[in-house]
């Protein structure tokens, strides 16, 4: 059942551009549509907005329908209330800031637009800035102009493609963070395309992988990154320690599910409904690989021992990021990062032996790659 | 006063602009401005040309309609202009009464007020474009063949009549190496000296000077000789343009361009015995469509004020002897 | 000078640019934003006239409304006179021929525009003519000021098709052209000459003015 507010989207077409996508967002919430470029996120972005109509689908906005396909409704994208914020701006070169953000208030009384068009400029810092050109204007300058004249349709929907893509680093953080300030003033639904898993994790209250067109799976930012429901969305997801094993057995009572990897036997989180000698994927986020220290043994270690050989380790910035064989089968590393410190302590380096412990809630099971959990 | 005469005269010099009255042509002059928009209003759509036949008149008035359509923006640009009356007839001229014509067209208007428009060409193209349809009111062609074929097709009023009997030349440039000599025994010889490089002549295919020119040359069994060197004209004064050029060594044009200011003062010129080929039997007949004032103007042709112009540029009269 | 001629010349380019203003801005936009089959052939079709030798041009252009023809008979029962031979001729001449000088420019102007700013116009709220009058029309002008020169300037300089297709009647078709062509037979070279430096002046200024455009289609949208 679908709530009438909010967003909801499904969309379903072969050709030209394969879609099979499903996702909705609640008012005053922000939903992250992640995949890699050419995965179809701004094809689902620009079918909510209008500007793009595929063969199948719904969007319904806030109860208004927008498309149906069934009933042969399609709003043309300017008579729908979308605020869309595009990769490259898209600003209207021979107009100002001012002119730029009025331009989309043709729904107000012609009085009250330049007061408000301040008004919103205010609001993204751009104040005194009004009267400039985009070509005026830095890289961050002309993306809160961009905001604000989305803002200025009052849509009932804010789209956002790939806000951050075209500026540095630096503005790239200082931007995130005025989105996220900006959030107490958004009741709408708001979609961010990102390719950027951090800025999701930063900005995004849920978050939908879409690969190819697919939606793979939806959920807090937190859960699709550590429990993804396949393989493939593993990897997108950027979960490196991806591997394959077989069920070796059930243990309730120490609620544990036993996997035969690499010659080893691994506990994991238990799975009963699992049956033994069933195939299956299994991920670990890089954080819930736990360094042997030398310096400082644990009694973590008799979690899920794995003794290996170092065979990169990597230094970037002050952390150290390390690539480690199992003896047992050393076709199959195993990634995970260290402060840099730490690493110097411990000796590691390339051919030095060092051993890991695989955290047990970390372990996730999937069906073996190339199925999807519909369980997920 | 219909103004409206092809600029053919205008520019000439002082003198000969204001030579009889003003209106003469589209000028800068202050006196002839308002001629000059007299000129414009000839546009506009006021009176239907008087036309014989009812199917013309309404056909008139409908074009008038069109004429306004296509023309009212343009319209916008144009200062007021006072309506004026019909627009002058339209004559279709051979080439060769390029100098002679206007000449007589400048004595009629002198003694009746009435203006005619001048358009000069080879008669082949004339009477080409009269089976298409042009609006040509009065056809003076070099060769009564191509009159006496439109006559017998129904494009004219009877079989019109003849006017003059014209005569070839040849024509050499100053500086040229070869002689003026109407046997071209000189051309002949320089044929063979290979002092020819260029020799121009009309058009053959629809200019009956073209024709005649290369009737004489194989009379004189030159044509195998010159033809590679020939140079053709569209008509027989673009021929004498080519011929006194400076980049051809000559050509054999019409007698009566050789005869104008302007060209004899380019060159030298001899008469070519007329027997050497088909007399140019220059005929003219008004068309279908053609109104009083270009009656009026055929009438004239045939007066002695217009033959004795006629014979000032060498050309032989029906009934007089060559 | 005829004077004359030269009114009737610019009679010719004004009228002729008066259609093809609508018709250039509807053709370059639908060439500039869509994709559809057929549209290299239509694109070609566009540019024929560049390439086809005027006389060519002419030939065809008698052939589809000379005095024989269906068009050119239909035209003389509805306005008595031919078609050829008439300064409305000439016009629809004038406008087929110019079609490439007047479309490509424009077509330029409105592909310069990037489609994501036509996106945005929607998602503005702007409907189609308004953001053809807010957004793209103010991006395009510099083409389409352009493909306007240089049709009006190509207008007065065409030759072969308009002495092919209406002669050289004086005060109805003979414009300054044909009648430097007429003034050079008539061994009048003061008037050629003088009549052929205002063109050479008129065509200099035309293509001054198109380069200074296309600088700033580029700026504009830098």
């Amino acid at each position: 059942m679908s709530p009438p507010e909010g967003l909801h989207v499904r969309l379903s077409q072969e050709a030209p551009i394969p879609l099979e996508a499903e996702l909705s967002c609640a008012a005053g919430e922000i939903l992250a549509l992640v995949g890699p470029s050419g995965g179809g996120k701004s094809t689902v972005l620009r079918s909510v907005a209008g500007s793009y109509r595929p063969a199948v689908g719904r969007v319904e906005v806030e109860g208004e329908t927008w498309f149906d396909s069934e009933a042969g409704i399609s709003l043309p994208a300017h008579r729908r209330r979308v605020g869309m914020v595009f990769q490259s701006y898209a600003l209207f070169p021979h107009m100002t800031a001012l002119g730029n953000v009025m331009a989309a208030m043709g729904h107000m009384p012609a009085p009250e637009r330049d007061e408000r068009g301040r008004a919103l400029l205010e609001l993204v810092h751009l104040a005194g800035l009004e009267e400039r050109r985009p070509a005026e204007l830095s890289g961050g300058q002309q993306q809160r102009v961009a905001v604000a004249r989305a803002l200025a349709r009052q849509p009932r929907v804010l789209l956002l493609d790939e806000p951050f893509s075209a500026v540095d680093k630096a503005t790239r953080q200082r931007l995130t963070r005025e989105i996220a300030d900006l959030r107490r003033v958004l009741s709408m639904p708001v979609v961010l395309v990102t390719h950027d898993l951090d800025e999701a994790r930063m900005l995004a209250d849920r978050m939908t992988v879409l690969h190819r067109g697919r939606t793979l799976q939806t959920g807090t930012p937190e859960e699709v990154t550590t429990r993804p429901v396949s393989a493939e969305v593993a990897r997108l997801v950027e979960l490196r320690n991806l591997f394959e094993g077989r069920v070796a057995g059930h243990d309730p009572a120490a609620g544990r599910t036993m996997l035969a990897w690499a010659g080893l036997t691994i506990e994991a989180a238990p799975r009963p409904e699992l049956a033994i000698g069933e195939s299956v994927s299994w991920v670990l986020p890089d954080g819930y690989v736990v360094l042997h220290r030398r310096d400082r043994p644990s009694r973590g270690e008799h979690e899920n021992p794995v003794k290996g050989t170092v065979e990169a380790a990597l230094a970037i910035g002050q952390t150290a990021h390390i690539a480690l064989r199992p003896l047992s089968d050393p076709s199959l590393p195993i990634h995970f990062s260290v402060p840099l410190h730490v690493a110097q302590r411990n000796g590691l380096a390339p051919g030095v032996e060092a051993a890991v412990s695989l955290l047990a809630e970390g372990i996730h099971l999937m069906p073996p790659a190339g199925r999807r959990d519909e369980r997920g | 006063m219909a103004p409206a005469r092809t600029s053919a005269r205008a520019i000439d010099g002082a003198g000969r602009r204001h030579r009889g009255l003003p209106g003469t042509a589209p000028t800068f002059d202050p006196e002839d401005m308002d001629a000059g928009n007299k000129q414009l209003g000839t546009r506009l759509p006021i009176l239907p040309e008087p036309s014989g036949g009812e199917p013309g008149g309404r056909a008139l008035s409908r074009r008038s309609l069109l004429r306004a359509v296509a023309i009212a923006p343009a319209l916008a640009l144009a200062a007021a202009l006072p309506a004026l009356a019909q627009e002058p007839p339209l004559v279709a001229a051979a080439s060769d009464l390029q100098f002679a014509l206007p000449d007589i067209a400048e004595s009629f208007r002198a003694e009746t007020g009435q203006v005619v428009r001048l358009t000069f060409g080879s008669s082949g193209n004339f009477a080409r474009q009269i089976r298409q349809g042009a609006p040509f009111q009065l056809y003076m062609s070099a060769d009564e063949a191509y009159v006496l074929d439109l006559a017998r097709d129904g494009f004219t009023r009877g079989e019109g009549v003849l006017y003059a009997v014209g005569r070839i030349v040849l024509i050499v440039p100053h500086g040229s190496p070869l002689e003026p000599d109407g046997s071209l025994d000189d051309v002949a010889a320089a044929l063979d000296e290979g002092r020819v490089s260029r020799f121009a002549i009309a058009n053959p295919e629809h200019a009956p000077y073209g024709r005649r020119a290369a009737e004489a040359l194989s009379h004189k069994g030159l044509w195998a000789a010159i033809e590679p060197h020939l140079v053709f004209g569209e008509n027989v004064s673009q021929a004498a343009q080519f011929a006194t050029s400076g980049s051809a060594e000559g050509g054999i044009v019409a007698y009566s361009l050789a005869l104008s200011p302007r060209v004899s003062a380019l060159g030298a010129f001899a008469l070519i015995p007329q027997d050497w080929h088909a007399p140019l039997n220059q005929r003219m007949v008004l068309l279908k469509n053609a109104g009083p004032a270009a009656a009026r103007f055929y009438d004239y042709l045939q007066t002695p004020a217009a033959r004795a112009i006629f014979r000032e540029y060498g050309f032989v009269l029906p009934g007089e002897g060559g | 000078m005829d004077w004359t001629a030269l009114w009737l010349s610019l009679r010719l380019a004004g009228v002729t640019i008066l259609f093809l203003l609508p018709l250039g801005i509807w053709a370059g936009r639908l060439l500039a934003y869509r994709d559809f089959p057929g549209k290299g052939l239509a694109e070609a079709l566009v540019a024929l006239p560049l390439v086809l030798p005027p006389t060519v041009f002419g030939y065809y252009l008698l052939v589809a409304f000379g005095a024989a023809s269906p068009l050119g008979q239909l035209w003389q029962s509805v306005f008595g006179t031919p078609l050829v031979f008439t300064f409305e001729g000439l016009v629809a001449a004038s406008i087929l021929f110019n079609i490439p000088f007047a479309v490509q420019p424009m077509q330029r102007g409105f592909e310069a525009i990037p489609a994501e700013v036509r996106e945005a116009a929607a998602c503005c709220g702007m409907s189609p003519w308004q953001a053809l009058a807010k957004v793209e029309l103010p991006l395009a002008w510099p083409g389409i000021l352009t493909g306007m020169v240089l049709s009006f300037a190509h207008t007065l300089g065409e030759f072969g098709i308009v002495l092919m297709v209406g002669g050289s009647i004086p005060g109805e078709t003979r414009t300054v052209a044909i009648a430097i062509y007429d003034r050079v037979q008539a061994f009048d070279d003061a008037a050629a000459a003088e009549m052929s430096s205002l063109l050479l002046a008129i065509s200099l200024a035309a293509i001054a003015l198109t380069f200074a455009f296309s600088r700033r289609i580029g700026r504009r949208l830098g």
